[in-house]
């Protein structure tokens, strides 16, 4: 074995705290070591070549490049190994930048260890074994989960491309936040007539094909084939005969049904359809307050629908999508207001959140676009905004900035005027967060041309005092304490995680945040791509983001999965599991903690019994090899004994 | 309970299977052995008393043929965790639950008259009567029981389709059971690392307390004799012979039925059991979990959660 070591001084990165020349003389001395050296950007062409024409006139056979992590350049080398004629697997990286150069000064002590990280992968790469991808064919159908302004526009990026697209999307209408927003910032343009069109496509594409009020039951398989279980819930109404006319919406007798689309700031029907543009426009009963439900009786809806579409006994089906590529774009949640207990939580009816009054001043919303208080729908002339409710507050777990809060602050402060001219706005802030084109001057207009009132601090207290809600707050510009007689105050409540987020994170095998939202790739380079090659992100599952952003990605999204799907088959990654049926006890252990479903029970032809892993499912995570008493499941590239072999390379250092 | 009903119940099922497993008398009238019995002649030679004390259970997963075993309590929960790990066919197992008092430790007795030879051996309530050459020594049996007896739980099987005997109720308190670990645990780090090398310094690595552990399962695979993956090498030193009753305790983690057959069959008398029993006291603060108790459970270590009731991982 003659084994080629390359330690890359990464500039000033790596050289700058460890002696790289030292790493490749201590390199030297180790046996099956036949050449050692430092290079100033190995990655770079000239370094690979350099590694490339070092094979040849050293006639090495293994490689180790001591540099970054693996996750940058590992894909790099071995391509440059594979082009000089070795297997890819031939190649070891130690990570001596971020795991030594970049978290220590001292350069003696980071030397020495940069010197075992080089020995471990000496010692593993003299026992890795050549492996070899096999390939695959796709299936070029797109999931894309959440219909929101994001998932829309994945959809049909994907479908214009030419692609099939499965979209499902858990409530009754596509569209997210931004089907109920009022004007969309900074341009004030109405967010229903620009999004509308979006629906109808959506609704409309022949490529499309929508599961509204449908969750994601199941997802097995891998890029390229996956196999998806949806679950349609039960609407108690035959989509396939309903037409949206609304009378039984009109007729129900049950007035007092929570209203999730326009979040609870007036009831609706116990059957509803939940906003006149909604795509697609059925009705759909909910049964936690339909009286047919509760009481056993009722039943006008059934009488008086003119195509006989209700069915009370309606049950959930499951429905089973075949598709290669999923975009993830759930969207985001919004705090629980009753957090907020200083704040009053959700007892006083005239503190609201920023999304009940974006109802308010919808002209389809509950009140026909009138700004009234909700206790005694009179209009309010003092109305106090209050930024960062619950955002940028440890306590309560939420130290992040909800990003686009700022904005509707300031655009429904114009809006405020716009309906009441003789109103006075109030906007408590911490700092004003307006970086995209155009945004700061908006949040200026608002100030400048209609005259809302900025305060920098918090609001530390907000409570009744008659028919008025007294907001406390300390101005810290004058530094005093300020109290604002408010008719109504708007809470710009935080922007968190999606309902459900971790457990769809769980069925998609990607990562999430301390929050809960989704993991990227890389935050620069990979903004849109998982961990999870196949699945990609859009939107603000990925972290709170405006209309613009969520847009951008959704199309980012979707050319990705457009180039994925340019190809024909995919190549299988060959560190995965394998099982030695000679030591294998078929105790099959393994098959219950693999969390892929990738093993299977196989009888050998000695009637042994043994287990089995099928290559396509296998993520190589290697719970199964942990699992497995006998070590006789192996992780490929990661088998016990290249682990144990570097292992002994440290101890005897 | 009286041997006769036993073979009454031997009888009965004999024609049911290919073979029961029970006991018979040894090579002397200390040692009771396994017995296979296949015919009625057999079943006459079956017994029972406190000298039974082989888990017979460990047979099972081995066996091909439906087979009758006879089992005490702390024999029933092996059967109970081959159950929840899927190693046995339970319609292919008849089980023949006894209710039992507490069995005697042989090493104990062996002590008790010097190491010499038996001659005879009595039973007269709760006592045992062991006849050497040089008299006659009574020994009550709770004096000289295995450490198990002390705090059993479940003296009458937990799964059985013939009982020989009525049921009986643990008098032991359920808190008794972890007194021994939680005793241990006072001692501080280097007490109880030096308390270990110096036990475990004692093995000859035989491995009769692997082979005798009802839930050791790679039998030839047994990742201390193999080379790939090669975990130890067959050097005696004490860093090796650690690292094997490490890696034993850890395959049991979870799944040690606490029938201490491993310490029973130690020629070198090293408590083996001790680190699996610390480890299920872990288990059960952890995952609230016991092995060999409910055949419905699941094992903790051979589930895949991604978030543990106890183990906040990923707490949002
Ligand atoms: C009060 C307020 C005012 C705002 N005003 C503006 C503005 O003026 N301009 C602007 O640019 N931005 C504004 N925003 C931000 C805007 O709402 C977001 O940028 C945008 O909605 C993000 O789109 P999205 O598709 O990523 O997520 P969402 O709009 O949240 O859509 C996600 C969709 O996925 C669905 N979904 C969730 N989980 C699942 C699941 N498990 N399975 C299936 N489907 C699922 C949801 O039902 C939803 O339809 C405002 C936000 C608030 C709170
Ligand atoms: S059954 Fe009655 S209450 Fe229920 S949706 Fe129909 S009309 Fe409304
Ligand atoms: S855990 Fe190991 S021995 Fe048991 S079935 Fe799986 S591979 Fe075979
Ligand atoms: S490495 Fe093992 S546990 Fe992980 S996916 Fe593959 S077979 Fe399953
Ligand atoms: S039975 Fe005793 S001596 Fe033999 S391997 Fe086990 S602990 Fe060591």
């Amino acid at each position: 074995m003659r084994v080629g070591v390359f330690i890359c001084h990464c500039g000033s990165n790596i050289a700058g705290t460890v002696d790289v020349a030292r790493v490749a003389a201590e390199a030297r001395k180790i046996p099956g070591v036949a050449f050692a050296t430092n290079y100033m950007y190995t990655c770079s062409e000239p370094g690979q070549d350099e590694i490339k024409a070092a094979i040849k006139r050293e006639n090495l056979d293994r490689i180790v490049v001591a540099a970054c992590s693996p996750r940058m350049h590992e894909n790099t080398f071995r391509k440059t190994i594979q082009k000089a004629g070795l297997n890819k697997y031939f190649l070891e990286m130690a990570n001596i930048r971020e795991h030594i150069a970049w978290i220590g000064n001292d350069k003696e002590l980071n030397t020495e260890k940069a010197i075992d990280a080089v020995s471990m992968a000496i010692a593993k790469v003299m026992q890795n074994k050549p492996l070899h991808a096999t390939s695959f064919k796709i299936n070029k159908r797109v999931l894309v989960i959440g219909g929101g302004v994001a998932g829309m526009q994945a959809a049909l990026d994907c479908a214009d491309g030419g692609l099939d697209v499965v979209l499902v999307e858990k409530s009754p209408a596509v569209g997210g936040i931004m089907a109920r927003l009022d004007k969309t910032f900074p341009t004030i343009d109405c967010s229903i007539c620009i999004l509308g069109p979006k629906m109808v496509d959506v609704g409309q594409h022949e490529k499309i094909k929508l599961f509204a009020y449908s969750e994601i039951e199941e997802i097995k398989g891998y890029i390229g084939n996956y196999q998806i279980k949806i679950r349609k819930k039960a609407t108690y109404v035959d989509w396939e005969k309903c037409t949206g006319c609304g009378l039984c919406m009109e007729k129900c007798p049950s007035k007092n049904s929570y209203d999730y689309f326009n979040f609870g700031v007036a009831p609706t029907k116990a059957i509803n359809i939940p906003f006149p543009q909604a795509i697609p426009k059925k009705a759909k009963i909910d049964p936690n307050y339909c009286r047919q439900f509760l009481k056993g009786k009722c039943g006008v809806c059934a009488k008086i629908c003119p195509t006989g579409a209700i069915n009370y006994e309606m049950k959930d089906e499951i429905v089973t999508e075949e598709v290669g590529a999923i975009v993830v774009a759930t969207g985001y949640g919004l705090l629980d207001q009753n957090i907020l207990t200083e704040y009053g939580g959700t007892r006083y009816p005239d503190v609201i959140s920023g999304i009940q009054y974006e109802r308010l001043l919808n002209a389809s919303g509950p009140t026909s676009g009138h700004i009234e208080r909700p206790s005694d729908h009179t209009e309010p002339k003092t109305i106090v905004f209050v930024s960062c409710a619950g955002s940028r507050d440890k306590s309560i777990g939420v130290p992040y900035c909800s990003g686009f809060c700022c904005m509707y602050i300031a655009k429904q402060a114009i809006l405020t005027k716009d309906h009441i001219p003789d109103s006075q706005s109030y906007v408590f802030y911490m700092d004003i967060r307006s970086p995209g084109k155009g945004y700061d001057e908006f949040t200026r207009r608002a100030q400048e041309e209609y005259g809302a009132q900025y305060i920098r601090g918090r609001v530390s207290k907000i409570y009744p005092k008659g028919k008025k809600m007294i907001v406390r707050g300390a101005d810290t510009l004058l530094g005093t304490q300020v109290e604002i007689e408010a008719d109504l105050v708007v809470l710009a409540t935080a922007a968190i995680a999606a309902e459900g987020a971790a457990e769809m994170a769980e069925k998609l095998h990607i990562s999430y945040d301390t929050f809960g939202f989704y993991v990227e790739s890389h935050p620069k380079l990979r903004p849109v791509e998982t961990n999870t090659s196949g699945v990609f992100l859009a939107g603000a599952c990925q972290g709170p983001k405006d209309i613009p952003s969520s847009v951008g990605q959704g199309s980012a999204a979707a050319a990705k999965v457009l180039s994925l799907f340019s190809r024909d088959m995919l190549e299988s990654d060959p560190a995965i599991a394998q099982v030695n049926t000679n030591a294998c006890v078929g105790c099959l252990k393994c098959l219950k903690t693999c969390p892929f479903q990738a093993i299977v029970e196989d009888t050998l032809r000695s009637g042994k019994k043994v287990a089995k892993v099928i290559e396509t499912v296998c993520a190589g995570c290697g719970v199964c090899t942990s699992t497995c008493p006998c070590g006789a499941i192996q992780l490929q590239h990661f088998t016990d004994n290249q682990l144990l072999s570097e292992v002994s390379a440290i101890c005897q250092m | 309970m009286s041997t006769e009903k036993l073979k009454e119940i031997i009888l009965k099922v004999l024609p049911d299977v290919d073979t029961v497993i029970g006991w018979q008398e040894g090579f002397d009238k200390i040692h009771i052995t396994p017995f296979f019995m296949k015919s009625p002649e057999d079943a006459e030679k079956a017994v029972w008393n406190s000298l039974c004390v082989q888990n017979l259970a460990a047979y099972l997963p081995s066996l091909k043929k439906k087979t009758a075993v006879i089992v005490k309590g702390c024999d029933s929960r092996t059967i109970v965790q081959y159950m929840q790990e899927g190693l046995i066919d339970r319609s292919n197992v008849v089980i023949i639950g006894i209710p039992c008092t507490g069995v005697v430790s042989v090493k104990k007795v062996l002590k008790a008259v010097d190491y010499q030879p038996i001659e005879d051996v009595k039973f007269s309530d709760e006592k045992i009567i062991i006849k050497t050459s040089k008299g006659e020594k009574t020994l009550a049996i709770a004096d000289v029981c295995p450490d198990k007896c002390k705090t059993c739980q479940y003296p009458t099987p937990i799964v059985y389709d013939h009982l020989a005997g009525d049921p009986i109720e643990s008098t032991k308190p359920a808190e008794s059971v972890y007194e021994d670990i939680k005793e241990f645990e006072k001692k501080s780090l280097e007490e109880r690392r030096d308390y270990f090398k110096n036990e475990f310094d004692k093995c000859i690595r035989c491995y009769a307390c692997r082979n005798a552990c009802p839930m050791c399962v790679c039998q030839d695979s047994c990742i201390a004799e193999t080379r790939d993956p090669h975990w130890i090498t067959q050097k005696l030193s004490s860093e090796e012979k650690m690292m094997f009753h490490m890696i034993h305790a850890v395959h049991l983690a979870g799944r040690c039925v606490e029938c201490g057959e491993c310490e029973r069959v130690c020629p070198m008398d090293i408590p083996v059991a001790k680190l699996k029993k610390k480890i299920n006291s872990e288990m059960k603060e952890l995952f609230d979990y016991v092995p060999g108790v409910n055949p419905e459970d699941k094992p903790p270590m051979y589930t895949f959660n991604v978030e543990e009731a106890k183990i906040k991982e990923h707490k949002l």
